[in-house]
């Protein structure tokens, strides 16, 4: 990755390289490596957790000139989604698609082992391969797969099964007590790579659409309004989940609109290059008769 | 003689407390383990342990996020506002760390300075603070560099000492500490003891000098590119505290609330022509840093920090005001 980071710089192929470095607290997260001398800043291990892909459409970040990203698998899904929605073109950036191991849970308890667990979502990961990347690094044998039927009943799907168990009235107090907790700091949605809307809804004051009252009738508008506009696009990464500080299990939100897409529509966002979004296209094929 | 007090004791205190309609606020375990500081009805799912580590900050049950201003009804051709209640509950807040009780006397002199805010100054008259002294700290602690310590009593009403054989040692700092645990605790000759202090490395007068010296210096905009601009630093720090107003319904009634704003967000200086003077995450740090550690203390003669760590803790970039600090400290030696 360092070799691959450092030939990109020294030929000019891209200015600045976004990848994952030790930062001064200990953890680690982005770093932007300009000059071929700092290369060694860069790290891959199993605390990559972080989505780098939502740097690409940050004007501080684009200021920095043509970008390199250390992706994984489901960050190079998401670049995927930015290139079929026309945000970026694909041949302005160049992706250093990283084979993953699956992430650590820094914020979890001990396994029985004394290890940190794996996000459960790494757990039941089809992606570990990056797909659509300029170059592929790591062992592609060592992925350690679940088979996507045996994924379907563990960790997040395990997690969010129990959710669909529930009775609706169930599942509304389940949803409104971790609700409460939000405070509308917006970390869901800085930290996305598909949010990346000039304008939020959130913030549209003239008028005003949603409350921007962190009461639960406005954490319910907001939560719910942001999960919808990711319906058919998110792609798992977990970023929205991992940057909440009222640790709401936003990601389930998310989860079950992707398998409504992949169920109704067989639509996988980010997987293919060249898909028309869910939302924004229709077959005259569909099984509702009102769109012909 | 020392005045002791056993967890289960303080667990029917609470519960006492709730069931004479006053208002308890403490740490509460989520599923997954973590804690949050939240209204409580019973003292089940309390988690009475003096090294917790809390996520969220006790300022908003001074400051709550959201918090109603006025009324307004809409008849014939007039308008007719009527004032929000002032908070008259009693509440208690208990498992507090020091550096976030010693967040409230930071905050005093700017709700009661050009303007007397009633909603602040009722709810800090009306609560009892029970802080715990710490039990360790972890590398995002700060508070030797900000004048605070873990057996600090600034701000708190009470502070309580682990015994480590599930009592507390209690020490009380004023008449609502006193009123409280009167007739509660039993003499002891065991006394408790604090956490070391984490290590002071910041010269804050050097920090502050940089800071007042380099508003355009491209340090803000370089060392901030990690950061995504969300708000949890601010709306987890214990001493932000900037605010919206909006009203809230339709044309012909509703309310005007006060909501938690932060300057880390785009939106909070864009003006209406479109400009925006922070247009740069880099500016929106600087105002951060800015604010705490050199236009703050300019105005009310203390550092708007206190060293908690909340901020860091909270990021998903683990940036945050130490690491900031840190960074200013390295260009301070380098002339």
């Amino acid at each position: 990755m360092r070799e691959t980071a450092g030939k990109l710089l020294a030929e000019g192929t891209v200015d600045v390289v976004i990848g994952y470095g030790r930062l001064e607290t200990g953890a680690v997260g982005a770093v932007f490596v300009t000059k071929v001398a700092d290369v060694d800043k860069l790290v891959w291990n199993d605390e990559c957790h972080q989505d780098l892909v939502v740097y690409l459409t940050r004007k501080e970040t684009k200021k920095l000139g043509r970008p390199a990203v250390v992706v994984k698998g489901c960050d190079a899904r998401a670049a995927v989604v930015l290139a079929n929605e026309s945000q970026i073109s694909l041949s302005d950036v160049y992706l250093i698609g990283m084979v993953c191991p699956g992430m650590k849970n820094t914020k979890a308890a001990n396994d029985a082992s004394g290890n940190l667990p794996l996000y459960d979502r790494c757990l039941t990961c089809q992606d570990r391969v990056p797909r659509h990347v300029n170059a592929v690094i790591g062992d592609e044998a060592k992925t350690n797969l679940l088979s996507p039927e045996e994924a379907a009943t563990k960790g997040n799907f395990a997690r969010l099964a129990k959710l669909r168990a529930m009775s609706p009235q169930e599942r509304l107090d389940w949803w409104s007590h971790e609700f409460s907790r939000c405070v509308k700091c917006y970390a869901c949605r800085q930290n996305c790579p598909l949010c990346y809307c000039n304008q939020c809804v959130a913030d549209k004051n003239r008028p005003v659409r949603i409350d921007t009252s962190s009461t639960l009738k406005g954490n319910f508008a907001w939560n719910i309004l942001r999960a919808f506009h990711l319906a058919g696009r998110c792609v798992g990464c977990g970023a929205c989940a991992n940057a909440c500080p009222a640790g709401i299990d936003l990601d389930l939100l998310n989860l079950t609109l992707a398998m409504t897409a992949e169920k109704e529509f067989g639509h996988v966002s980010g997987r293919e290059v060249g898909t028309a979004p869910l939302i924004g296209s229709f077959s005259e094929q569909d099984k509702e008769d009102f769109i012909r | 003689m020392s005045q002791i007090i056993t967890r289960e004791q303080l667990k029917s205190l609470i519960s006492e407390l709730v069931k004479a309609d006053t208002l308890v606020a403490a740490p509460v375990a989520t599923e997954k383990g973590t804690c949050f500081f939240q209204y409580v009805n019973e003292s089940a799912r309390v988690v009475l342990d003096a090294g917790t580590s809390v996520a969220n900050s006790i300022k908003e049950f001074f400051f709550p996020r959201h918090e109603e201003i006025c009324r307004f009804v809409r008849q014939a051709n007039d308008v007719v506002v009527t004032d929000a209640p002032v908070f008259d509950k009693r509440q208690v807040i208990f498992g507090v760390r020091p550096c976030e009780a010693s967040s409230l006397p930071v905050l005093d002199p700017l709700f009661a300075w050009d303007y007397q805010d009633r909603f602040y100054q009722s709810r800090r008259a009306n609560t009892t603070v029970v802080s715990f002294a710490c039990t360790h700290t972890d590398p995002h602690c700060f508070c030797s560099d900000m004048g605070g310590s873990p057996d600090n009593a600034s701000g708190s009403d009470a502070l309580l000492f682990d015994l480590g054989d599930g009592s507390f040692e209690v020490r009380t700092f004023s008449d609502k500490g006193k009123a409280l645990f009167e007739g509660r605790t039993s003499s002891s000759d065991r006394t408790g003891k604090a956490c070391e202090a984490p290590a002071k490395t910041l010269d804050l007068d050097a920090i502050r000098h940089w800071i007042d010296a380099h508003f355009n210096d491209p340090m803000w905009d370089e060392e901030t590119y990690r950061c995504v601009g969300c708000g949890a630093c601010t709306y987890s720090c214990p001493t932000c505290h900037c605010f919206d107003i909006v009203d809230e319904g339709s044309f012909a009634k509703g309310k005007r609330v006060k909501n938690w704003d932060s300057c880390q967000s785009a939106l909070f200086t864009l003006h209406a022509s479109g400009h925006n003077p922070r247009g740069t995450q880099g500016q929106r740090q600087r105002q951060r840093i800015s604010h705490k550690f050199s236009i703050y203390p300019a105005k009310f003669k203390v550092f708007l920090c206190t060293g908690c760590g909340n901020c860091t803790r909270v990021c998903s970039t683990s940036l945050g005001v130490k690491p900031m600090l840190d960074k200013i400290a390295d260009k301070t030696k380098q002339k």
